[in-house]
C-alpha cells in the first residue's frame, strides 16, 4: 500500500462512514429521520428528527405534561400521509383511553390509531411488571415493520434483556418506535440511543432535557412552546399565576415544602 | 384421454402413524384388524413382523410394537384429501378402491398444456402431495382402469409409450398379475388352480366361457383396461362444507400433540379449500374432551376454538400460527381425545398477488396479519381501534371496536389538518375522578388548581339514562400542565363537586 502524499491532511474521520463521528459533532442516522415538527429540536438531534429504526425513550414524571402535542407533528406525518402510503400508529398500554376527537384535533386520523392492551387489561393503572404478554405484542409489532409507529407506555421497572430484545426487534421497524416510561428509569441504563426527559413548562410549552444522544451532551433544557390547548388571554394569566407562584415558592422555599406534604 | 392413477399403497398405516407425534413415528408400528396384523412399517418389519400374523406373535417378535386399529372411515377421509389436493390440476378427478387398493385417478389430457407437458404436471402433483405425507406411487395410461392396474402392479410408469399407444398399454396389461383386477379379487384362488396368473392369460381364453364361469364382471373390466369398452367414471365433488376430524393417540392436555393433530387437519383443510377455489375466512376446532372420569359432570363434552380472519388466507404457516397462540391462550378443562376441523367460510374471488417488492397492498397485508396474531393471543377485545361517534358527553364521542379491518376506512379522504387549538384532552380518565375541594377551589395532588379558561357547559344524554350536566374548565396543575375538570351542575342525578376528566398530553 502507497502512503498518502506528505503534503495532504488525513481525511476527517466523520467523511469516511455514516457510523463514525466526533464527540463534538451530532451522529447522522443511517435512514432519514421524522421531522419533529419542532425546528428547535431537530437541530438538537442526530439526523434532525426522530430517528427510525431504534427505540427512543420519553421519561416522564406523569402522563399529560405534552407528550402526545409534542409527538402529533412527526406522528401526523406517519399516519397522515396519502392513503396508499398511510400507515398505522399502535399504542401499547396507554395511560388512558385516547379520546378520538382530540386525535383528530391533532392531525391524527382515529382510524389509523391502533390500541393494544395486555390481557390483563387494566386500563389507566400503572403496573409494576409489564405482563409478558404486553412485551410480546410490542416485539411483535417491531418486528413485522408494518406499523408505521409505534408508542408504548412500560413501566420504570423493566428487565435489562427485555428493552434489549425491543431494541433488536426496532431494527425491522421503519419508523419510530417511542417508549414512555416514569422519570425514576432515568437512573437506569437502557440501550435506546436516545432518551429524553419531559417536564411541563408552563401552559402549552414542555421543558425537553436530552439525557443520551448520539452526539456531545446538552446541559440546558430546551424549551418548545406546544400546539395550543388555550387562547392567548388564558395562557398570559396561565403563565403569570406559574411566575407568580415560583416566585412565592423561592421566597419562602423551607416552611411551604414543610408544609404542603401533610 | 390421458389418466394419471395415483396409488397409495401405504394409505392405512400413513393415515395412523400420522396422528402419533413426531416422537412415535421411528417406532415400530402395525394395524390390526380384528386380532389380525394387516399392515406393519419399516421398522416393524424389519424385526420380522409381517402382515398376517397375530398380535401375539407380532408383540413376541417386536415388544415395542405400537398398535393401532384398521379403520376404513379414517383411511376413507385421507383418501378424500388426496383427491382434494388432486383437484388443483383437474376436474376430473375420481376414487377408486376396487381390490382393496386405493387409487385416486385423474384425467389430464386438458392440463397438459397448462401445466407445460406430463412430466412437469406430475413433478407439481408430488408436489402438492407432500405436505399430506403420503407414499405414493404414479402411472399414466390411456384408460383409468389401466392406469390403475399399472399404479398398483409396480412404479416404473409415469411415463411412457402406454400414455399415447393402445398396443404397447395392451402388452403392458398383459403382464400385470390378476388379483389386483377388482372382480378377479373373488376368484382368486380358483384362477390360481386354472394356472391364470396374469391379465394375459386370462385375455387368451374364450370369451363366452370366461363369461359364464366367472361371471361378465370380469370380462367387463379386463375390456375396460384395454381401452375396448367404454369406462364412464363420476367427477369427484368437494363436499360444500369442510368437517373432519381426527382421532388423538392418547389423552392430552399439552399444546404440542394437540398442534400436531390440528396441523394435521389444516392441511387437508387447505386442500379442501384450494379444491373448492376458495381461501380460508375462518374455521372451528373442535376439541373433544375425555369424559370418562367421573364426579366431573361440569367438564363439557367439547371445547370449541373459533378462528376468523380478517384476511382470508391459504397459508399454512399463519393458520399454524394463530391457531398456536389461540391454543396458549385455552385453559382446557379435561385431557383431548379427538379433534374436529369444521370450516364453511370460504372466500371466493381473486388471490391477492403475490409481490416482490413490497407495495401499500402486501403492507396491509402485513399489518393484518400482524393484528390477527395480537388478537388471537390477547383476545379480539384487547386490540381496538376508535371509532368517532356524535355525541356531546366526552366519554360517548369515542367508541371502541376490535380492530377489523385495519386502515380501510379513509380511502380517498384527506389527510386532517391540525386544529388551531385543542378543546379537548387526549387522556380521558375511564371514571371521572372526584377532586377535593379547599375554599371552593379544586385540589389535585394537594395543590390548588388554577382555572384558566371556561366554563364550556355541556348538558346532554337525558333521553339515555346517563345524563350529563356540567362545566368544564382547563386548569393548570402545579408544575404547569394543564388538566380537564368539570363541576357537576345536577346534584340530584349525580355526585356534586369538582371532577378531574382528563389530561392535556
Amino acid at each position: 500500500m502507497d502512503s498518502p502524499p506528505a503534503g495532504l491532511p488525513p481525511p476527517a474521520p466523520e467523511t469516511l462512514h455514516p457510523a463514525l463521528w466526533r464527540a463534538h459533532q451530532l451522529g447522522r442516522a443511517h435512514d432519514a429521520a421524522v421531522p419533529t415538527g419542532f425546528a428547535a429540536l431537530d437541530a438538537e438531534l442526530p439526523g434532525h428528527g426522530w430517528p427510525r429504526r431504534v427505540l427512543t425513550e420519553l421519561l416522564l414524571p406523569h402522563a399529560g405534561v405534552g407528550e402526545m402535542r409534542l409527538l402529533a407533528p412527526a406522528l401526523a406525518a406517519v399516519a397522515g400521509a396519502a392513503p396508499p402510503a398511510a400507515r398505522s400508529l399502535m399504542l401499547f398500554d396507554p395511560p388512558a383511553r385516547p379520546s378520538a376527537a382530540a386525535l383528530a384535533a391533532l392531525g391524527l386520523d382515529p382510524q389509523a390509531v391502533i390500541v393494544v392492551h395486555g390481557r390483563d387489561g387494566a386500563h389507566g393503572a400503572r403496573h409494576l411488571l409489564p405482563s409478558a404478554d404486553l412485551l410480546w405484542a410490542l416485539e411483535q409489532a417491531l418486528k413485522s415493520g408494518q406499523v408505521g409507529a409505534v408508542l408504548a407506555w412500560l413501566p420504570a421497572r423493566l428487565r435489562a434483556d427485555a428493552l434489549r430484545r425491543l431494541q433488536l426487534a426496532a431494527q425491522a421497524h421503519d419508523g419510530p418506535a417511542f417508549l414512555f416510561r416514569d422519570i425514576e428509569a432515568r437512573a437506569r441504563p437502557s440501550p435506546a440511543p436516545l432518551r429524553l426527559a419531559l417536564h411541563s413548562s408552563g401552559a402549552d410549552g414542555v421543558a425537553l432535557q436530552l439525557l443520551k444522544r448520539r452526539g456531545p451532551a446538552l446541559a440546558r433544557p430546551l424549551r418548545l412552546a406546544l400546539p395550543p390547548v388555550l387562547a392567548p388571554l388564558p395562557r398570559a394569566r396561565a403563565e403569570a399565576a406559574l411566575c407568580l407562584a415560583q416566585a412565592r415558592q423561592a421566597a419562602a422555599p423551607a416552611p411551604l415544602a414543610a408544609a404542603l406534604p401533610g | 384421454m390421458l389418466w394419471i392413477a395415483l396409488h397409495l399403497p401405504a394409505l392405512s398405516l400413513e393415515s395412523f402413524a400420522a396422528t402419533l407425534g413426531a416422537a412415535r413415528q421411528a417406532l415400530p408400528l402395525a394395524l390390526l384388524q380384528g386380532h389380525r396384523v394387516v399392515a406393519v412399517n419399516g421398522v416393524a418389519a424389519q424385526q420380522g413382523v409381517q402382515p398376517g400374523h397375530k398380535r401375539a406373535t407380532a408383540l413376541a417378535l417386536a415388544p415395542q410394537l405400537c398398535f393401532g386399529q384398521a379403520d376404513a372411515a379414517r383411511d376413507a377421509q385421507a383418501l378424500r384429501a388426496v383427491a382434494h389436493a388432486a383437484l388443483a390440476f383437474t376436474p376430473m378427478v375420481t376414487l377408486d378402491t376396487s381390490a382393496g387398493l386405493p387409487c385416486v385417478l385423474l384425467e389430464v389430457q386438458g392440463s397438459l398444456r397448462y401445466f407445460g407437458g406430463l412430466a412437469a404436471l406430475q413433478r407439481r402433483l408430488r408436489a402438492a402431495l407432500a405436505p399430506l405425507g403420503f407414499g405414493s406411487r404414479l402411472a399414466s395410461a390411456l384408460t383409468p382402469l389401466g392406469a390403475a392396474l399399472l399404479a398398483r402392479w409396480r412404479s416404473g410408469f409415469e411415463l411412457g409409450a402406454q400414455a399415447q399407444d393402445p398396443a404397447r398399454l395392451g402388452a403392458l396389461l398383459d403382464a400385470v398379475p390378476v388379483e389386483l383386477l377388482g372382480p378377479g379379487q373373488a376368484h382368486h384362488e380358483a384362477l390360481q388352480a386354472m394356472g391364470l396368473h396374469t391379465l394375459g392369460a386370462l385375455r387368451r381364453l374364450p370369451r363366452d366361457g370366461l363369461a359364464r364361469r366367472f361371471g361378465p364382471a370380469l370380462l367387463q373390466a379386463l375390456d375396460q383396461a384395454r381401452g375396448d369398452a367404454p369406462d364412464p367414471r363420476e367427477p369427484l365433488c368437494p363436499p360444500p362444507v369442510f368437517d373432519e376430524g381426527c382421532e388423538l393417540y392418547e389423552r392430552t392436555d399439552s399444546t404440542a400433540p394437540l398442534m400436531h393433530g390440528a396441523g394435521l387437519l389444516l392441511v387437508r383443510l387447505l386442500a379442501w379449500a384450494r379444491a373448492r377455489q376458495g381461501r380460508v375466512a375462518g374455521f372451528t376446532l373442535v376439541l373433544r374432551h375425555e369424559t370418562r372420569q367421573r364426579g366431573d359432570a361440569q367438564v363439557p363434552a367439547q371445547t370449541e376454538l373459533r378462528l376468523a380472519l380478517a384476511e382470508a388466507s391459504n397459508d399454512l404457516v399463519h393458520l399454524q400460527l394463530l391457531l398456536r397462540e389461540r391454543l396458549a391462550r385455552q385453559v382446557l378443562p379435561a385431557p383431548v381425545r379427538a379433534l374436529r376441523l369444521h370450516c364453511d367460510a370460504l372466500q371466493h374471488g381473486a388471490p391477492p398477488h403475490g409481490e416482490l417488492f413490497p407495495t401499500a397492498a402486501s403492507a396491509q397485508e402485513g399489518l393484518t396479519r400482524l393484528i390477527e396474531r395480537l388478537q388471537a393471543r390477547l383476545g379480539p377485545q384487547q386490540v381496538l381501534q376508535p371509532q368517532p361517534c356524535e355525541d356531546h358527553r366526552p366519554e360517548c364521542d369515542t367508541q371502541w371496536q376490535p380492530v377489523a379491518r385495519p386502515g380501510r376506512a379513509r380511502a380517498g379522504a384527506a389527510p386532517l389538518s391540525p386544529a388551531p387549538l385543542l378543546t379537548r384532552p387526549v387522556w380521558l380518565l375511564p371514571q371521572p375522578q372526584p377532586l377535593p375541594e379547599r375554599q371552593s377551589r379544586p385540589l389535585l395532588d394537594g395543590r390548588p388548581l388554577q382555572l384558566l379558561a371556561g366554563p364550556e357547559r355541556i348538558e346532554s344524554g337525558w333521553w339515555d339514562g346517563a345524563p350529563a350536566a356540567r362545566d368544564y374548565f382547563i386548569a393548570q396543575a402545579h408544575d404547569g400542565a394543564l388538566v380537564w375538570l368539570y363541576r357537576a351542575r345536577l346534584p340530584l342525578v349525580q355526585q356534586e363537586g369538582w371532577f378531574l376528566h382528563g389530561r392535556f398530553g
